[in-house]
Formats: structure tokens, C-alpha cells, sequence
């Protein structure tokens, strides 16, 4: 649409602005002063706005001053972010039941409140557009983000003062708001020059009847925020900035910052982009009706890279600070094409002991540093969901039935469940669900037999939830959430040998890959099972696998890592079973799954046997708790793994397979 | 069986299939075969280690034992790999409780005359003791991976 020419706001008549807002069914929230501080929040008329204070930041500082003079957007950034009404803290996900052996689980859709952000900034205007674009991508995106999202109206106002901890400009975030707002206003001290920047803006101010501003105001307006972005300059030069950090993954630096940081977690709470949540569980006491519910949580957080059995992959409080300064300004490119960050400063001047990311950043990365090998490369095929799951609802969960129940190990059971989702039944090997219980926090759990009626869950009892699952009987009902993440790419394995090797719980989600290469035998070459599992005790499917081994046209052959006298079987690694091996490894397609180290020295056995890189494809285990990549739990450099894996090849995940803390 | 035929199988195996043909050569006249029935004790934990043997076929458990009487088995020697390296290596007393698990057959070389070649046959040495540096570190880094317990249960802590 063609804009109309900026028209002129006196301030005495900034309240007919809202008067229009409120015309159009909306609530204002916008910058008012509390608890001293310039805060975002319900702003009843123009008095609510912070008129003659602004405010004065630095490392770990932050204070209110008054002005001499009335302006009302005079304070710089106020503490909180816009996400706060976009990505609440809170936000109700379900209400579950289970009443005996029945469960019900159903969304909570609730109505986005129809509100106008008033005193948007250009540097928050692309923090909204950055954020939005994470919450819409993937399988699914966030429903509740997008609704709310859709249904604010902005009106930005440009800068006029620039603070110290400011680098929009660095982050090409602004001062200049060029587009994405309904309305912009730009203040001078009489009023505002308002310029429409969408015809949602053009019909609010369109019944005001504003005469246009002059080419004075329109100047004066340019004018002011061209000397902001000459006071901020280019603290933090971007040209390169994310192949630098990845090269600097292991700088000194890192661990240096962490004696400092406290891991509070201020800098993703204060920040406008950050999005990581958590879903809490709350129950009543004898488990029959419970909520979940979408919170805000950090990578800050030392539990958030934890997984069942207490594994965490970002022990250190250096791996969870360079986890979020690489994400911000490196891999946030490759998964949403554009730089993580805006330069609002705020993480500098609410982290309370003073850490600068614009001084670190030029510490780790700075532009004399060589960019180096970049030590992931990236496929097309990732980085991106499959497009077969584009249209997935992550509220929508299927009510299964438990069949019947089959004992693996000690601590292992698969539940044969019966459904009659298509989607579900549209399951492919190596894709998972989230199986839900009221009550317990839903755990990702591989489908490990692809049925007509249904699917196999084969769940270890590694935590409250996987016990529980692990405990029903039959006639029991789950809720599942899925088919979720990347499937074993067993199609591209057609006309080659194959080599499976699993190790442990490993063999679950191969055994689909298994059943699927025999089912189409003829067009596959060899064959071969290498399984390793802790003890005799230990191993799954065990008559399943012995009938694999009776037959001829493929190898089957197993190893335990300890036994007694009474097994006559192998002992040592699974490696062992092939690291002798002669057969051609060039013609071979390799699945592997298990414990991740166990995978490391599958992968370099099969390298050396001549598998290539690219045909060598594992499943990674990490905290998927969305399953759709809005969450952040299970960032592993420039992947999410719920969307983007579980499965990879080792040369898509290059040197970020298996680096410690990453 | 003749030296030739001995020599023959040697090279199938991993152990002296890379081995250059003089070596190999050399090494199978030092040689003998011998079948092991199920539940001999090839070698035995603490004792002198008397012969080097590369399996032919079969399985060798190498076993020790704990207190009480409870054997564990810590690794399993198949087809082409090696049990009895202790006897290269002075005092050449041995480390694990060999016994063989399924009727098996090996290629045995006894311990005085193996050290004997390898200490006037520097060609000869250079080639077993590389392979046998292979066997000890392949077990080696087995043994760290086995003592990670990486298929242990969530409810048992490392």
C-alpha cells in the first residue's frame, strides 16, 4: 500500500491516540514508571506514560533521572520486553484427567487479548519480528505466540537518546524504524510526527484528521535520530561475527567469563529474542486432574541441557555462557537467518556483575581473528522440519490404548498401543512421540514397531514418568503428541549393504529400521545386526533377535559388555563385533543408536572400514521437551534436536558430535 | 599340518593376515595347530603363560576371578584375534584365566621359542610386536568404554 505523508500529533492531544486505540477494541500497554524503573505495561491514559524521566545505564547499572523537559519517551528501554505480552511467562498448555485407567487431555486455547504496544522501539520492533520468526518456524511454531502476536497493534517510537549500553546499530536493529510498525512516532518536545506504517495504523489515525507535519518536524524527527545513531556508533562490527565465534568454541575467554557470571539468568529473562520455556506439571494429590503449563526457563538454568538418568550436557556454568553468546550471534543464523540479538543493551545493564557482551564479544571474536573452519557443515536437509509434519498441532494429542504389555529387561517394558490416528500410524522408523500421563512430564519416547492398528513404545524406567509409563497394564490409556522429528532415512539405504549397531535401549528405535529393510528385503544388499548391550540380562527383544540370527539371508551378532560363566556368548564392546570386519564399507548405509559415546566409537570403527560420513546416521538423545523446536532445550549448535534430528548424519553434525558442553 | 597349509591359515586370520609373507612364513614354522575342547583352560590367571595362540575358530572367555568364586568374564577372543600375549612378555605370567568357551581351534606358539626368534629377528619382531600392541590397545580402549558402564540403569549412578 502506498503510505500517506506523515502527519503532526500535538502531545496535548496524545490521549485522542489512544482514545483511537481504545476505538478499536484495544488495550494500551506502553512504558510507565514502577518500582523505579521504566516498565511495559497497562497505560490507562497519556499520563501513565513516563513523562520527564530517563534513565541512565552501564554494566550492571540502571537508575532513573528526571529530564528538564515533558517528553514521554525520553527513558531509553524500559526493563522489560515486549515478549512479555507475545511470550507470556505463564501460559496454560493442558488439562488432563486420568480417571482409572482412562485419560483425557485437552488443550487450553485461550483468546489473545486485543492490545496495542505503545513506545515500541526499533531495536524491540526487531526483536518481535526475530522472536516471531522462531516461534513460527518448524513442525509446528507456537500457536499461542503467533495468535498473540496477530492481534497487537504497534506503535513504534523512534529513539531520541541513545544510553550507553545501547548497539542496535551494530545489530543493524536500528535506531531507525523502518518497517514492521503500524504506526511510527517520532517525539519532539510539542508532539509527534506520526507516519502510518500499515493500513491497521492508517485506521486508527485516519478519524484524528491530523494536519501533516511540516518538512521542519519531518527534519527535526531525522535529524534526531540520526545523532543516536552517531552517539551509539558500531561497538560490536557484525561483518563475520558468527564464523568467528564458531571458531573460537574453545577460547580461553569462556571460562574466564564464567568466574564472573553468577548463571541468574537475568541477561535471557531482560533479553527480547530469548524464548526458552520449560512445561511445568501442578497436580492434585492423588494424581487424577493436572495442568501443564509453558514457563519461561533459561539455558542458564543448570537443568535445562539435563536429561533422564541425570546426564547433562551443559554441566559447566562456561558451556551454558558460550551455549548463549553463540547462539545469539551465530548459530541463531543458521536456524532463523538473521543475527539473535537486536543491541538493546539490556542484558548489560540488568546482569548484576557488570558482564558486557559487546566486551566479550570482542574478546572471543574479535575481527583480527580468523574465521576458521566452520566445524559443522550444514545440509539443506537440515536445519528446517520435515515438510511432511508442517501442518502438526502441538496441542493435538491422540488418546492411545494400551494392549498388552511385554517385559524387555529388568527396568525395560514395551507397551503395544492401539490407535486408529492416522498421523500416528503415519509413523516412520526413528521418529518419536511425547507420551503423556496427567500428572507426570510427557518424555519423548521412540516408536520402536510401526503397526497397522498402532505402535510399540519401549520405555526404560529412567525417571518418574518412564516408570510410570513403564508400570501400566493393559487397558491403560496414554496420550500421545506426534509423530515427531527426522526419521531414519532407510529409503536412501535401497540397493547398499546395510549395518545396523545398537547399543542398549539403542534397539528400539532401529528395530523399525529393521523391520523395514526386511520387509523389502530384495532391495537391500547385506545385512548385518551388530547389538551390544550391559549383560546377558540386559538385552532386548532377545526371541525376536534369535529368530533374526536363524536366518540366512542376513548377520546377526551380538556382544555384552559383562557376563558370568554361564554366557557362552561375547564380551567386550560392540565394536568388537565389526572393528575386524572385511566387508566393504564403502557400499554400506550404517544406523546407530545408543549411548552417545558408544556412538562415537561406532562412528570412527565404521570411518575406518570405509563408511562415508554422510552414510553413516545416528540419534542423538538430548532434552526434548516441546518435540517441535520452540522450547530451546535441545539446541546442539545450529540444530534443534527434536526438529531438526533426532536423526543425523556424522558429517552433518561434524566436530559438534560429541564435544563436551556443546 | 604342513608348514605351507600353516602358514595359509595364519594369513586368514587378522592377526598374521597383514604380516609380510617372509614374516608370516618365519612365524607359522614356530607354530603348531591344536583343537581345544569346550571348557579347557588355555591360560590360567597368575600362572606362567606358556603359549601365544591366534584363534583359528571357536571362542576363548578370558575370565578372572573374584572372591568367592564368581568368575566374571571380561572378554571374549574370536576367530583371528590372540589369547596368551603374556607370553612375549617377561615374566610372562598371565593376566586373565583363559578357557574356551565352544570347541575351538588355534595356532599355538610356544612361549621360550617366540621370545627366542623375536630376540635375533628384529623383522620378525617389529611385526609381531605391532600386532601385538594393536591387540593391547584395541582391549585397552574396550576396557575404558566397559568401565564407562554406559548401559547402566538410570537409577545407578557411575
Amino acid at each position: 500500500m502506498v503510505m500517506p505523508a506523515p502527519v503532526y500529533l500535538p502531545r496535548a492531544e496524545l490521549g485522542r491516540l489512544f482514545g483511537a486505540l481504545a476505538a478499536d477494541g484495544r488495550t494500551v500497554v506502553g512504558p510507565t514508571v514502577a518500582d523505579g524503573a521504566v516498565i511495559y505495561d497497562r497505560l490507562e491514559s497519556p499520563g501513565d506514560l513516563p513523562h520527564g524521566w530517563t534513565a541512565e545505564t552501564a554494566p550492571g547499572r540502571y537508575r532513573l533521572d528526571a529530564t528538564s523537559g515533558a517528553r514521554a519517551f525520553d527513558y531509553g528501554i524500559a526493563v522489560t520486553a515486549w515478549k512479555r505480552f507475545t511470550h507470556p511467562s505463564l501460559v496454560p498448555l493442558t488439562r488432563a484427567r486420568r480417571d482409572g485407567e482412562l485419560v483425557t487431555v485437552a488443550p487450553v486455547h485461550e483468546p489473545p487479548p486485543r492490545l496495542a504496544f505503545v513506545g515500541v522501539r526499533a531495536c524491540e520492533l526487531a526483536a518481535l519480528r526475530i522472536q516471531e520468526r522462531a516461534m513460527r518456524a518448524g513442525p509446528a511454531g507456537d500457536p499461542d505466540h503467533v495468535a498473540r502476536r496477530d492481534a497487537a497493534l504497534v506503535v513504534a517510537v523512534e529513539c531520541a537518546r541513545a544510553m550507553s549500553t545501547c548497539f542496535c546499530t551494530s545489530m543493524a536493529a536500528g535506531p531507525e524504524v523502518t518497517d514492521g510498525a503500524d504506526l511510527i512516532l517520532s517525539e519532539l518536545d510539542e508532539g509527534f510526527v506520526v507516519r502510518v506504517g500499515s493500513a491497521p495504523g492508517g485506521a486508527v489515525v485516519e478519524p484524528l484528521a491530523l494536519r501533516p507535519a511540516t518538512q521542519a518536524e519531518t527534519e527535526r524527527a531525522a535529524a534526531q535520530v540520526a545523532g543516536v545513531r552517531a552517539a551509539i556508533g558500531d561497538p560490536v562490527p557484525a561483518e563475520g561475527l558468527p564464523e568467528r565465534l564458531r571458531a573460537a568454541l574453545d577460547h580461553p575467554r569462556w571460562a574466564e567469563v564464567a568466574e564472573r557470571c553468577l548463571a541468574c539468568a537475568n541477561c535471557t529473562l531482560v533479553c527480547p529474542t530469548c524464548f526458552c520455556t520449560s512445561v511445568a506439571v501442578a497436580s492434585d494429590l492423588d494424581g487424577v486432574e493436572a495442568t501443564t503449563e509453558r514457563q519461561w526457563d533459561s539455558c542458564f538454568s543448570l537443568g535445562f541441557g539435563r536429561v533422564a538418568g541425570d546426564a547433562n550436557f551443559r554441566p559447566k556454568v562456561a558451556d551454558r555462557y558460550r551455549q548463549w553468546l553463540t547462539h545469539k550471534f551465530s548459530t541463531w543464523w543458521d536456524q532463523f537467518g538473521s543475527s539473535g540479538c537486536v543491541g538493546c543493551g539490556r542484558c548489560i545493564a540488568w546482569c548484576p556483575v557488570g558482564i558486557d557482551v559487546r566486551e566479550e564479544l570482542t574478546a572471543i571474536a574479535p575481527m583480527t581473528a580468523p574465521a576458521g573452519p566452520i566445524p559443522w557443515p550444514l545440509s539443506p536437509e537440515t536445519g528446517r522440519a520435515p515438510a511432511a509434519l508442517a501442518t502438526l498441532d502441538p496441542a493435538r494429542h491422540v488418546v492411545a490404548t494400551v494392549r498388552s504389555t511385554e517385559p524387555e529387561t529388568a527396568d525395560t517394558v514395551t507397551l503395544e498401543l492401539v490407535t486408529s490416528d492416522e498421523a500416528l500410524l503415519a509413523a516412520r522408523p526413528g521418529q518419536f512421540v511425547m507420551v503423556e500421563l496427567p500428572a507426570f512430564a510427557a518424555p519423548p519416547i521412540s516408536v520402536s514397531r510401526i503397526r497397522a492398528d498402532g505402535l510399540d513404545l519401549t520405555i526404560r524406567a529412567a525417571g518418574a514418568a518412564t516408570a510410570a509409563l513403564a508400570g501400566l497394564g493393559a487397558g491403560s490409556q496414554v496420550a500421545l503428541r506426534g509423530p515427531l522429528g527426522r526419521a531414519w532415512p532407510v529409503d536412501a539405504a535401497r540397493g547398499r549393504d546395510v549395518v545396523i549397531v545398537a547399543g542398549g535401549i539403542g534397539l528400539a528405535p532401529l528395530r523399525p529400521v529393521i523391520e523395514s529393510v526386511l520387509a523389502d528385503r530384495a532391495r537391500f544388499g547385506a545385512v548385518r545386526l551388530y547389538l551390544g548391550a550391559r549383560t546377558p540380562r540386559d538385552r532386548l527383544f532377545v526371541a525376536e533377535m534369535n529368530a533374526l540370527a536363524g536366518r540366512a539371508d542376513l548377520e546377526v551378532a551380538e556382544i555384552v559388555d559383562r557376563a558370568g560363566p554361564e554366557w557362552l556368548g561375547r564380551v567386550g564392546i560392540v565394536t568388537q563385533l565389526f572393528d575386524q570386519a572385511t566387508w566393504d564399507g564403502s557400499r554400506v548405509t550404517a544406523f546407530v543408536c545408543g549411548p552417545e559415546r558408544m556412538m562415537q566409537a561406532a562412528a570412527a570403527t565404521l570411518a575406518r572400514l570405509g563408511v562415508d560420513p554422510a552414510a553413516t546416521w545416528l540419534t542423538l538423545e538430548r532434552n526434548m521437551a516441546c518435540g517441535v523446536g520452540t522450547c530451546g532445550h535441545c539446541q546442539l549448535g545450529p540444530f534443534f534436536v527434536c526438529r531438526d534430528g533426532p536423526v543425523f548424519s556424522v558429517l552433518e553434525l561434524g566436530s559438534a558430535f560429541g564435544r563436551e558442553g556443546l | 599340518m604342513d608348514r605351507s597349509s600353516l602358514t595359509a591359515l595364519l594369513g586368514e586370520t587378522w592377526f598374521g593376515g597383514r604380516l609380510g609373507a617372509g614374516t608370516r612364513a618365519r612365524l607359522a614354522a614356530l607354530g603348531q595347530v591344536v583343537d581345544i575342547p569346550e571348557g579347557a583352560v588355555v591360560v590360567q590367571e597368575g600362572m606362567p603363560c606358556l603359549a601365544l595362540g591366534v584363534v583359528i575358530s571357536g571362542r576363548i572367555a578370558l575370565r578372572l576371578a573374584l572372591p568367592g568364586g564368581q568368575d566374571r568374564t571380561i572378554l571374549t577372543v574370536d576367530a583371528g584375534d590372540v589369547y596368551g600375549w603374556s607370553a612375549v612378555l617377561p615374566p610372562a605370567i598371565s593376566t586373565s584365566t583363559g578357557i574356551a568357551v565352544t570347541p575351538s581351534r588355534a595356532i599355538l606358539f610356544d612361549g621360550n621359542d617366540l621370545r627366542s626368534a623375536l630376540a635375533i629377528d628384529c623383522e620378525l619382531a617389529a611385526a609381531v610386536y605391532q600386532r601385538l600392541l594393536e591387540t593391547v590397545v584395541r582391549r585397552l580402549t574396550a576396557t575404558r568404554m566397559q568401565l564407562l558402564d554406559l548401559y547402566r540403569p538410570a537409577s545407578d549412578p557411575w
